[in-house]
């Protein structure tokens, strides 16, 4: 047996763990080992004066001493539990009351984009020809091309993008 | 009267059931106060706390294990709480036992003057103070009150497993603490 083994066996033994092989084993190890001897003594002096200890005895009229503070307590109890209450609600208001709006603002359906000129004319029970009829009557085939081209611009911003 | 039925009643908020309880329990509640602290005034001070949190408290035991062994898991919370509140004033050196700090002293003086019992005592104690507050706690629990494994795993909600090693850990510890003040091979460590 090994001495690191021998210090839980002798620790175990204090509390009486050990089985007859292990106690046979331990015993012929420290009749062989005088530093695990030296151990041995002072796991014992240990055990024996924690053990040992003495304790005063309580000081007289507990009870009685005791119940004036439990009815004092009883009277903090209310607002004991209101400040513990309190404090724990102040993170979790602001926890919460942070969590919705970033569930609003991610959430929410985002509000659609301005009714182009055509759709607005149609919003509006009017008929877009009209304007067409405008342009189509420029001076000309160039400029009504242009025009055609410029309108249609102003309508999808996204086509003046290049994609090559 | 039935230790639940008494636990009942006071939960009904009858003070004289709950009275019944403080008196079976007080002496063993102060034991464990005075064991971490050493002084009778804090312990008795602390023992009193104890049962008023544990009054407050009843409501919630809902008797998923002994009343003792809950009043037990408070107690030791609460004295937990005083030692790491308590910890810097409760903190001495061991090599100032005894000793004026600015004097230099060898090894085999030291020693010497440990051989006394009471030094001694106080040595170990000291030690014990010194020691993580676990450790502490599971050596207060079964070398000096004498809890059995089941009882420690049930106050500190640990497995039997974990009590075995913590508790070697601790002995361990300290006695690698003390081992440099004890006297010498085969040592008289009589008290």
């Amino acid at each position: 047996m090994k001495c690191k083994r021998v210090e839980t066996f002798l620790s175990r033994s204090l509390d009486g763990l050990l089985t007859g092989q292990e106690k046979a084993a331990l015993e012929e190890h420290l009749a062989a080992c005088s530093p695990c001897r030296k151990k041995r003594d002072e796991y014992v002096f240990i055990a024996e004066t924690l053990g040992d200890d003495d304790f005063p005895d309580i000081n007289p009229y507990f009870w009685e001493r005791l119940q004036p503070r439990l009815k004092e307590s009883k009277k903090y109890a209310f607002w004991s539990e209101w400040k513990q209450w309190s404090l724990r609600a102040v993170p979790v208001s602001i926890i919460a009351v942070v969590s919705l709006v970033l569930g609003l603002a991610l959430f929410l359906p985002q509000t659609g984009d301005e009714l182009s000129q055509t759709g607005d004319l149609l919003l509006r029970n009017t008929l877009p020809l009209p304007e067409t009829v405008t342009l189509l009557e420029a001076e000309t085939g160039e400029n009504k091309s242009m025009q055609l081209i410029f309108m249609a611009m102003e309508e999808k911003p996204d086509l003046r993008r290049y994609f090559p | 009267m039935e230790e639940k039925r008494l636990v009942e009643r006071s939960k009904n908020g009858d003070e004289e059931a709950f009275g019944v309880l403080v008196k079976k329990y007080k002496t063993k509640v102060f034991n464990l106060a005075y064991s971490f602290t050493r002084d009778r005034e804090t312990a008795d001070d602390l023992t009193q706390e104890v049962f008023i949190k544990v009054y407050y408290a009843l409501e919630k035991f809902k008797f998923q294990s002994g009343f003792g062994t809950w009043l037990y898991r408070i107690a030791v919370n609460h004295f937990k709480d005083y030692l790491r509140k308590h910890a810097k004033e409760r903190h001495v050196s061991i090599d100032s036992l005894g000793r004026e700090p600015s004097l230099p002293e060898d090894e085999f003086k030291k020693k010497e003057r440990i051989q006394d019992t009471a030094d001694r005592k106080k040595l170990l104690y000291e030690s014990l103070r010194s020691i993580p507050e676990k450790h502490q706690v599971i050596l207060t629990l079964r070398d000096i009150q004498g809890h059995s494994y089941e009882e420690i795993a049930g106050i500190l909600k640990l497995s039997a497993g974990t009590v075995d090693s913590r508790l070697h850990r601790a002995r361990k510890m300290l006695r690698k603490k003390i081992a440099p003040f004890l006297s010498q091979e085969g040592g008289n460590h009589e008290m």
